[in-house]
């Protein structure tokens, strides 16, 4: 009954319910977004390997301390070396250096934006290293300083369209290089800047780059469980190596990647509040338009109303068909969301990467745990709108309610 | 018909000295002033009088659709002036069947559902509340009629299907105000063979008209004016039209 009474003002239950429509697509699509973040999040451990540790001058995670971290002496070569040699518990160490402005000529043409990553051989050891095509340097090549070089995957997209790249030179602040390698992707996101360098022993790289520069060293524990054993023995290390005394702090920082998820919860604020916001208005904006779609169809349903008290219908009986209604109208109005939602969800993930490459973190379907979110913000929104013109209807007085045209 | 008011013990509705009094600002309207009446089983009662004589006011309070503001009334011995809303709703659904001038039929549901209705209130389970709807359909002759929604009736068919919803729970008594305003006299004649034949199989009637010829059909006639019962009348040679058969 409640239900052919909404089917008879399709229109109007449409556009009464359009606040609603809004207000739980903004949910959803917030769901969406943030759930794209973890799936990019959980990609980039994988790739990136969860147990991966890098002991830095500098602090990913530390905007902070930003000016204690500027004032930390480096870490020189002989240290690092020694950091190197002297850990027992993890599976690899080895050294690296980067440089962030470097000349890059190839093929007669220069470029800027890519980095130098001077590494180990063990390099190729971690996900990072992993090849697409070609190969890594050899122990070999890394103990000769050998002029090798393995390209990210967006150095060579970018000079290699048309592939070839192995075997051409490299010309890094004029001396030249051979391509032996090109990295598999490794970013998404926000981790593309991962594409964007260029791998050389770190023997070769301390040639052109000087010995002066900072130094870290990629330690890799072998799991997740022996991170924190790991830790510690470089901490301890490091202090001693750093001639640190016991009441000093450490000058030193051991970054991991979980320093990222920091940032990634820094963004989940920034869409949880200009979603909330807009979600809350929305709702409140949804629930005056059902609130006032239901108190029109309790006016013109009086003497309904009156009949259906007259032949025995109770307080309670009168109150449901109207809350049901106006359920009923929410969850209608949420499924047109999701429906709406999935559309444009399917789209921009597939074609929003196209103009934008950081989209490519979202999935083109909707998570399932939403579709049940919907469904009982939507019934709970149906009760709040429906409560007080289910009330008044379920007090008028019969008699009045029959006299009503 | 006198003996059986005179012999009957306990009448099925007695009231006693009620009246109802709306307040227009500081002004009282009595609707009705002073008014007491009983009812037997299986009498069939018509209620006369001048418009505005109170005649719907007090079909209402005997139908539990309004309370007095003073007096007594007892339905079968029970005190109803003491129930809350929801009992009165269960009265109204269990012992009440009412029938109104304008039929006030649920537009959008066909015969059949708007029969069903007052078993829907009343709890009955789905199968048992087609089949009885259809049977009182039946019986006030709109079998073929029962998937027909009420802007496809006439008249005359509309007002048997208010008075089947009306029958369907087997109500003690059946109240009609004015059943027979708004059709014509051919049409009214033919719902009074229906009514006569429904206090032949025992139901109690109380119906409430303008017209002489109408009222002729019952057995009282109480005539109201201005809120009081004007005079109260036996009579002794009802109108049965029957159809011959
Ligand atoms: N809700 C109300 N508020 C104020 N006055 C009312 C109300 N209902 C009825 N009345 C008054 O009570 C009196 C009796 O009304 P009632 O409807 O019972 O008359 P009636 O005999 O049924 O008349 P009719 O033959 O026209 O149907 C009238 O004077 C009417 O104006
Ligand atoms: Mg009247």
């Amino acid at each position: 009954m409640a239900l052919t009474a909404l089917y008879a003002n399709k229109l109007r239950s449409f556009l009464a319910s359009l606040g609603v429509v809004i207000g739980i697509s903004f949910v959803i699509l917030m769901g969406w977004a943030l759930d794209g973040l973890d799936h990019a999040m959980a990609d980039a451990f994988k790739a990136l390997g969860a147990d991966m540790l890098y002991v830095d001058k500098w602090d990913w995670a530390g905007g902070r301390r930003w000016d204690l971290i500027r004032q930390r002496k480096p870490i020189t070569i002989e240290q690092g070396k020694e950091l190197v040699e002297r850990l027992q518990t993890p599976e690899l160490a080895y050294m690296y250096s980067n440089a962030h402005r470097a000349n890059f000529k190839c093929k007669d043409k220069a470029f800027t934006g890519i980095s130098v990553n001077g590494t180990g051989w063990q390099h190729s050891q971690t996900p990072m290293g992993s090849i697409l095509e070609g190969r890594h340097f050899s122990i070999f090549e890394a103990q000769q300083s050998a002029r090798v070089a393995v390209i990210g995957y967006n150095v060579n997209a970018k000079i290699f369209p048309e592939g070839g790249a192995i075997g051409t030179l490299l010309k890094i602040n004029g001396i030249d290089f051979t391509i032996i390698g090109v990295a598999k992707k490794q970013g998404t996101a926000f981790f593309d800047f991962l594409d964007n360098e260029v791998h050389i022993p770190f023997g070769a790289f301390i040639k052109i780059f000087g010995r002066e520069r900072s130094v870290g060293i990629s330690v890799k524990a072998g799991s997740e469980e022996n991170m924190e054993r790991v830790k510690s023995e470089i901490r301890g290390l490091m202090r001693s190596i750093r001639n640190l005394k016991p009441n000093q702090e450490d000058d030193f920082s051991i970054n991991e990647l979980k320093a990222f998820d920091e940032i990634l919860n820094e963004m989940r604020k920034y869409i949880w509040g200009a979603g909330i916001g807009m979600t809350i208005l929305s709702f409140i904006v949804g629930i005056i338009g059902i609130m006032n779609i239901m108190f029109v169809s309790v006016t013109e349903r009086t003497k309904e109303i009156g009949i259906r008290k007259a032949i025995g219908a109770r307080k309670s009986s009168i109150w449901y068909q109207f809350i049901i209604e106006s359920s009923v109208l929410c969850i209608a109005g949420s499924i047109f969301s999701l429906i709406l939602c999935s559309i444009i969800v399917y789209l921009a993930a597939t074609f929003l990467p196209d103009y934008w490459p950081k989209a490519d973190l979202l999935s083109p379907y909707l998570p399932y745990q939403l579709l049940f979110i919907a469904s009982i913000v939507s019934i709970f929104v149906g009760i709040i709108a429906g409560l007080v013109p289910a009330i008044r209807a379920a007090n008028l007085d019969p008699v009045d309610a029959l006299r009503y045209e | 018909m006198s003996e059986i008011i005179e012999t009957e013990k306990n009448p099925l509705i007695r009231i006693e000295h009620i009246s109802k009094v709306y307040e227009m600002g500081v002004e009282k309207v009595y609707a009705i002033r002073d008014i007491s009446i009983n009812i037997y089983k299986n009498e069939y009662l018509a209620i006369m009088g001048p418009s505005g004589s109170g005649k719907s006011t007090l079909m209402n309070i005997l139908g539990c659709l309004d309370t007095p503001t003073s007096g007594l009334y007892h339905f079968t011995g029970l005190d109803v002036s003491d129930m809350d809303d929801n009992e009165l709703a269960g009265i109204r659904n269990k012992e009440i069947g009412f029938v109104f001038q304008t039929f006030n039929l649920l537009p959008r549901a066909s015969s059949l559902k708007n029969v069903e209705l007052p078993l829907v209130y009343g709890g009955v389970s789905s199968s048992l509340r087609k089949e009885k709807a259809m049977a009182t359909l039946t019986d006030v002759g709109l079998g073929d009629r029962a998937h027909h929604k009420p802007n496809e009736l006439s008249g005359g068919q509309r007002q048997r299907v208010a008075i089947a919803r009306a029958l369907v729970t087997n109500p003690s008594i059946i109240l009609a105000d004015e059943p027979t305003g708004n059709l014509d006299t051919k049409t009214g004649e033919d719902l009074m063979i229906l009514f006569n034949s429904l206090w032949q199989k025992g139901n109690t009637i109380i119906i409430v008209t303008h017209e002489e010829f109408i009222a002729r059909h019952a057995h009282r006639i109480i005539r109201l004016r201005d809120g009081l019962i004007e005079s109260e009348e036996v009579n002794p040679n009802p109108t049965y039209s029957l159809m011959k058969n």
